[in-house]
């Protein structure tokens, strides 16, 4: 049992770590393909592009997910050739590994997702090992020292005469570890972070020295491009500026601190180069499952401080003092909304990070479309709940796709309009009043043919908001053919459904002929998804988690008078949930559902079990329906609100007012 | 002169700076919440916001009334809260002069109780063409206090 739990928590940090590896390997891409766009070459890309490769195979052969590691490995002998004879991808060949680290990306999804991993796509290994790397590396004429020429592999040289011919500043320096420099927090790791920062690091290479008191200690070489002062550097280093040397011209060797043995790195530089030493924030990823074990944990605590509200109100009918007390209740209570609030920002993810798939999109859009667009994308710092982001992407996928592919127009028919040859799709995120997000995604492409929908629909179309009305409909389409990427139909129900069903938020879209469509989103910053049991109390529906839920049982009228109740050969409290919840409910129970709290049971007596489903749960923070018992709400699908319960604390003010069955 | 937004409950007109008011919808119904103060008249969805509602009649003492085509909500902004407020009726949109509101000397008698409005509701009224408009204090009335006792 436990054995499955690990492998289960493997495969969500397998998930967690293969997808940062794919996004990384795309970026990297994106990047080597703008600079053979401008006839340049990005070595450092190369080899992070390799890197991340070579960490895929490693992740995906350990819980062993063949297809993965064999495309990995087919993509990492292909760029590892190009890393080794000076970093330059030609344009198909960097092509092809577009296609291939997509194909990773849809298997990491069938991980995820626990479906069967597909192999490779036909053709693709072929296609990547008939690849040509024969990367035309342009010739640097630029003169590297000798000290650190022979100790460069061929893309780091090459990395090393670019930022030299551009007259980038290039720094040596060595840094030595010592216990006094231990003790102030600076290591090799901090250092390497510190200069990062700064700047490209080229190059660090130990090497082993004797040090003064002659014991046998190490030192680190380093070699950086960086705009930072050499002071600056310095300090990050822990060493005397003097000691930091600007290679502007052949520079002497670098600094050596003690006699230098021979020393042969026994790791491969590209294993030990870690790539996330980029520092910035520091970063925890979790698992959202976890955060949720947080929110349940919380919710026990609020129900136990409304037991000790309850004790101390007791205290007091006695007549003892109980203001101290009832002071800390207070200041608890407050800790408690800002520990609830707290979880709340621990689930939130910038929106920056989320739209990190639309430049790619947008690439292989352009390309296959054959259109030339930029991606605009504005999200400053606006966060979001990871559950919401999951869900708005595909919307807004959506929303980039169709604007590529219908908005903006070929080159040639812009130029004739007499607009910028390129167009622009711009995606913009701001935090709008009270909890929601509005995005947009605006392209300056044709707009949309209100006419051409009308004839379409065969109805009048008055304006904007009608337009949209009928673009959402189910199945609607303006185009004859559908297009390999947008397929049939414009996808604009989806979008509709992702943001007004799902996330409980409004679309709206304004376009001119000509000059272009606006999509704005409204959404909430937080959601939370739950599976629930829904039931008839009343005259009203209500839900609970189904979690909670251990068992649904028949009440039989007879023992349902009591206030015990026959279950699995044991008898349980029974309550009604209606008496309650003050409702009047004429009917009479029939089912009641068993919920267990520290190994105590009770039934809770319903007039009717509706059936089981996946909600999404919105929090009611208004104080004036902040009640206990009553967890959220969500929509059954009618376009009203339905109430989430909370069983263990109705059970409690049950079992504190003895309310009879 | 400032835009305001007016309404009716039982006899009684008042008007809110339009600022405050994010829009009017129709009222069918609205989810009950068990454990809410009697004032709050249930949860509606909203332009896809979930809205709790006070019915000003129970806020102001009034007796219920049943339900007709004409009752409206009045989403308000308060803060960063948005809140219904169930009214009888509201119709108009009124330019109303800031300058035409005082501060009552002595509360208004609430026309079908005789008693005198609850304390504390109204800010300020004005006589606009012969007709009184009765300005109210919506934070007030949609209280910041939660109310657990109605268990």
């Amino acid at each position: 049992m436990s054995e499955h739990v690990d492998l289960q928590e493997f495969i969500g940090a397998f998930v967690i770590e293969a997808e940062d590896l794919v996004s990384a390997a795309n970026a990297s891409l994106l990047e080597i393909e703008a600079a053979i766009a401008e006839g340049t070459s990005r070595p450092r890309a190369v080899r992070d592009l390799f890197r991340a490769l070579h960490t895929i195979k490693g992740l995906a052969g350990m819980i062993g997910v063949e297809p993965i590691v064999a495309i990995a490995h087919a993509l990492e002998t292909l760029v590892g050739a190009a890393d080794r004879s000076g970093g330059s991808l030609r344009h198909v060949a960097a092509e092809i590994a577009l296609q291939g680290v997509g194909a990773i990306s849809d298997r990491v999804r069938a991980v995820a997702e626990h479906r069967v991993v597909a192999e490779p796509p036909d053709g693709l290994i072929a296609a990547i090992t008939s690849t040509e790397v024969a990367a035309a590396a342009p010739i640097m004429t630029t003169a590297i020292p000798p000290a650190w020429e022979a100790r460069l592999s061929s893309s780091e040289r090459q990395q090393l005469a670019l930022a030299l011919q551009t007259r980038a500043p290039v720094w040596t320096l060595a840094f030595c570890p010592s216990e006094a420099n231990a003790a102030r927090g600076i290591t090799i790791t901090t250092v390497r972070a510190g200069l990062g920062a700064t700047g490209e690091i080229v190059k660090i290479i130990p090497r082993s020295i004797t040090a003064t008191d002659g014991k046998p200690g190490v030192a680190f070489d380093i070699l950086i491009v960086s705009n930072a002062t050499q002071l600056a550097i310095a300090e990050i280093a822990s060493t005397d500026p003097d000691q930091v040397i600007a290679m502007v011209q052949p520079a002497p060797p670098p600094v050596r601190a003690g006699r230098e043995l021979e020393v042969t790195d026994p790791l491969d530089p590209i294993e030990h180069d870690q790539p996330g030493s980029t520092p910035g924030r520091a970063v925890v990823r979790v698992e959202l499952a976890r955060l949720d074990d947080l929110q349940d944990q919380l919710s026990l605590l609020i129900v136990s401080r409304f037991r000790l509200e309850h004790e101390i109100a007791s205290l007091r009918e006695l007549g003892h003092d109980v203001r101290r007390l009832q002071e800390v209740v207070r200041i608890q209570g407050r800790q408690l909304r800002d520990l609830r609030r707290a979880i709340l920002r621990a689930r939130m993810v910038r929106v920056a990070e989320v739209l990190e798939p639309l430049p790619l999109l947008v690439h292989s859009l352009a390309r296959s479309g054959q259109r030339l667009v930029q991606l605009e994308i504005e999200a400053r710092d606006v966060e979001l709940d990871k559950a919401v982001a999951d869900r708005l992407l595909p919307a807004l996928i959506h929303l980039v796709r169709n604007a590529v592919d219908h908005g903006i127009e070929p080159p040639e028919q812009r130029v004739a309009a007499g607009k910028p040859r390129t167009g622009t799709v711009a995606v913009s995120c701001l935090e709008v009043a009270a909890n929601y997000i509005e995005v947009v995604v605006r392209d300056d492409g044709r707009g949309i043919d209100r006419a051409e929908v009308a004839r379409r629909a065969n109805r009048p179309i008055a304006d904007d908001v009608a337009l949209l009305n009928v673009l959402a409909s189910p199945g609607f389409s303006t185009r004859d053919v559908a297009t390999t990427t947008s397929g049939r139909g414009l996808g604009m129900d989806i979008v509709h459904r992702i943001a007004v069903d799902d996330l409980g938020g409004e679309i709206s879209m304004t376009t001119s002929p000509g000059a272009g469509t606006a999509f704005t989103l409204r959404v909430p910053i937080t959601i939370s998804v739950m599976d629930v049991v829904s039931f008839q109390c009343g005259p009203q529906a209500f839900v609970v988690p189904a979690l909670v839920v251990e068992e649904i049982i028949e009440v039989v009228p007879e023992i349902s008078s009591r206030s015990l109740v026959a279950c699995r050969g044991h008898a349980i409290p029974m309550v009604s949930l209606g008496a309650i919840l003050a409702i009047d409910s004429g009917a009479r129970a029939r089912k009641a559902l068993v919920v267990r709290r520290n190994g105590a049971a009770t039934a809770f007596a319903v007039d009717r079990v509706i059936g089981r489903q996946e909600v999404v749960i919105r929090t009611i923070d208004d104080p004036l329906v902040d009640v206990l018992g009553i967890a959220g709400t969500t929509d059954l699908g009618d376009g009203h609100p339905t109430l989430v319960l909370d069983l263990n604390e109705l059970g409690l003010i049950a079992r504190e007012r003895s309310v009879p069955s | 002169m400032t835009l305001h937004v007016t309404f009716r409950v039982g006899s009684v007109d008042y008007a809110l700076p339009a600022a405050q008011v994010l829009h009017l919808e129709s009222f069918q119904a609205a989810t009950h919440v068990p454990g809410a103060p009697a004032h709050v008249a249930g949860l509606v969805q909203v332009r896809g916001r979930i809205v709790p509602v006070v019915d000003l009649r129970t806020r102001f003492g009034l007796p219920p009334i049943e339900r007709t085509i004409d009752h409206r909500v009045v989403i308000v902004q308060v803060g960063t809260r948005v809140v219904g407020l169930l009214v009888d009726s509201a119709r108009e949109v009124l330019q109303l002069d800031e300058a035409e509101f005082e501060r009552p000397p002595e509360m208004p008698e609430m026309p079908e109780t005789g008693e005198r409005h609850r304390s504390g509701f109204v800010t300020a009224a004005a006589m606009v063409a012969k007709r009184l408009f009765l300005r109210v204090d919506v934070a007030r009335i949609i209280g910041e206090e939660p109310s657990h006792a109605s268990h």
